[in-house]
């Protein structure tokens, strides 16, 4: 069964665009002009249960608001949208028990309150019954460590220790499915990992199902088998982490660090016979080569390069997931 | 049933922060009797030149203005939205609001309420005792039920205005300054509308029907009989406009666009 069912989905923003000057401000009070703006262009998306999908674009693509409409914030312009058996928009009281929401950027808790008291007010508004809540919340609190955080106000908390409550919070009435809009945003390592192991955790007991956004792709990899790719509101991706690695590149990264600045001319020339792409680093000196082929390849590319110019530094890397995602966005096309 | 209980757990959890912070309590009544002394003084100074206002005596007006306050309290401890703009559609928090399993509206007015105003009530209540005494009124078994009636039907009015001038934000998201001119014309009502020229008394009993939280309802204590019609319609407006309101809150969280991350 599909604990996510969109259908066609579209939300489109009428924004007013002003016309420069003062005569134009004038013009402005009489005909506006408005633009159409298409924040999420005819999405489909179908997510079964348990599955951790990983929902990831550039800012602005339309994450955000999709993830708005799948929990009943936003009304969608068209196309439908079923979760959970549920209309998010038409029944949003009795859905919006059945997900848990982080945000995070924006706080669930009440800031001047103990986080304890937070939870207890949480508790009488999803309706969780006192067996429920201990048997459920003891287990959450352990694993995320936030016991000695229940009695202080959540003003005086770190932000690490703020997600964690915040996660702890969204989980008091044990959702099936869970959104979380950029989790780990602003997080150091160990708090990241705390998280990301914590989610796992409730994915395999529950079967929680999770829709996350993240700008860490290091958190998709960790978490989602599934990732969908969203660009200017379309999905131009929806299928597995390793095939999206796969079908994108095959081969490796060298990143030389040459004693001296080098002509990209120069580098093409030398090694026309390799199938490379040279990309310029951050300073002139600073090149990588991507070789598609065999390892072999890369070894004869190397002495190539080396033979002419004198090198100080050299790395070899599996082209990262960030690379590919950079890619996808810089040309806009999906091999499979 | 469900929405009582959460009720009292938010009003429990805000007494809790409140007596935590005992000094601000305190001030926050004092300057409260404060300002409610400085309007009484302003009634005495303007009837301290003329005892009757076209028909009207000081302690009458003095009646009106206790009576007033108490439907006017119970809307500020719990219609505290003339933020509504600012703090939940520009800085996002209705987000939060809609994921809740709880009516947007009635979640934001037990987030916000301020049950100190409340206090307000007993003055109001000790300034009609003292001008009813004044007027020589007698008090039937009936008047403290009809009086609840009025009050309620006071607050519901108060209410559903700023209601309604909350939820235009889901249209229009600049700031306007409607809600402090509001705040002032709703001061309107605690005069008899007969002073007021014909197109104000309208407004006032029609459009913003203020009159109904303060002289309609008051010349029903104070045995006027040529108002009593206007007087038991108090209920009915209020209830009236409590329901446009909360379908214009309906119809516009449906609109609601959410703020950028």
């Amino acid at each position: 069964m599909n604990v996510i069912e969109v259908h066609k989905l579209r939300k489109e923003f009428k924004s007013f665009s002003s016309r420069s000057g003062l005569a134009g401000a004038f013009r402005d009070l009489f005909t506006r002009n408005y633009k159409i703006l298409r924040a999420v262009d005819d999405i489909d998306l179908h997510v079964k249960q348990g599955e951790m999908v990983g929902y990831i674009g550039e800012n602005g693509a339309g994450k955000s608001t999709t993830i708005k409409m799948l929990t009943g914030i936003l009304t969608p312009t068209a196309g439908t949208v079923r979760i959970n058996g549920m209309d998010p928009h038409k029944e949003r009281e009795k859905f919006v028990r059945t997900i848990g929401v982080v945000f995070g950027q924006r706080s669930q808790l009440w800031w001047d309150i103990a986080v304890q008291e937070s939870f207890r007010l949480l508790k009488k508004v999803y309706k969780v019954s006192d067996e429920d809540y201990n048997s459920h919340m003891k287990e959450v609190i352990e694993t995320l460590e936030i016991q000695p955080l229940l009695d202080k106000p959540v003003r005086k908390l770190s932000l690490g220790q703020r997600m964690r409550c915040e996660l702890a919070a969204a989980l008091i009435h044990n959702p099936p499915l869970l959104f979380l809009d950029e989790p780990t945003i602003g997080l150091d390592v160990l708090v990241k990992m705390k998280i990301r192991a914590f989610l796992k955790e409730i994915n395999r007991k529950y079967k929680t199902t999770i829709l996350l956004t993240t700008h860490d792709l290091a958190d998709i990899e960790a978490l989602c088998d599934r990732v969908v790719l969203l660009d200017k509101g379309k999905i131009i991706y929806d299928g597995r982490l390793e095939q999206l690695q796969k079908n994108w590149v095959e081969g490796k990264q060298v990143h030389f660090e040459f004693m001296h600045p080098v002509q990209e001319s120069s580098l093409r020339e030398l090694t026309s016979q390799f199938e490379v792409n040279w990309r310029q680093g951050e300073r002139p000196n600073l090149w990588t080569a991507t070789v598609e082929g065999e390892d072999e390849e890369v070894s004869r590319l190397m002495s190539e390069v080396m033979s002419l110019h004198t090198i100080s530094d050299v790395k070899i890397n599996q082209v990262s997931t960030e690379e590919i995602i950079r890619n996808i966005y810089e040309e806009g096309i999906v091999n499979g | 049933m469900f929405y009582i209980s959460i009720f009292f757990q938010y009003a429990s959890q805000y007494l809790k922060t409140r007596l935590t912070y005992r000094s601000d309590l305190v001030v926050e009544l004092f300057s409260d009797i404060l300002f409610q002394a400085v309007n009484l003084i302003f009634i005495l100074v303007v009837f301290g030149h003329t005892n009757l206002l076209n028909g009207w005596s000081r302690e009458e007006i003095i009646f009106i203005y206790g009576f007033f306050l108490v439907p006017y309290a119970i809307f500020s401890a719990f219609f505290n939205i003339w933020d509504f703009n600012d703090r939940y559609i520009v800085k996002g928090e209705m987000d939060r609001i809609l994921t809740r399993p709880v009516h947007s509206l009635f979640q934001i007015i037990i987030e916000r309420m301020e049950l100190e105003s409340l206090f307000g009530v007993v003055t109001g209540v000790a300034i009609m005792f003292y001008a009813g005494s004044q007027l020589g009124l007698e008090l039937s078994w009936y008047d403290p039920f009809v009086f609840l009636l009025m009050v309620i039907g006071g607050s519901f009015i108060y209410a559903g205005i700023f209601i309604c001038l909350a939820a235009i934000s889901f249209w229009s998201d600049s700031k306007t300054d409607i809600m402090p001119m509001m705040y002032n014309i709703g001061n309107y009502g605690r005069y008899p509308v007969d002073i007021y020229n014909n197109v104000i008394r309208f407004v006032l009993t029609w459009i913003l029907p203020f009159a109904f939280v303060g002289v309609y309802p008051s010349a029903f204590f104070l045995g006027r009989t040529e108002w009593y019609g206007y007087a038991f319609l108090t209920p009915v407006m209020g209830i009236i406009f409590l329901l446009i309101a909360y379908f214009m809150w309906n119809a516009g969280v449906k609109r609601y666009r959410g703020a950028g991350n």
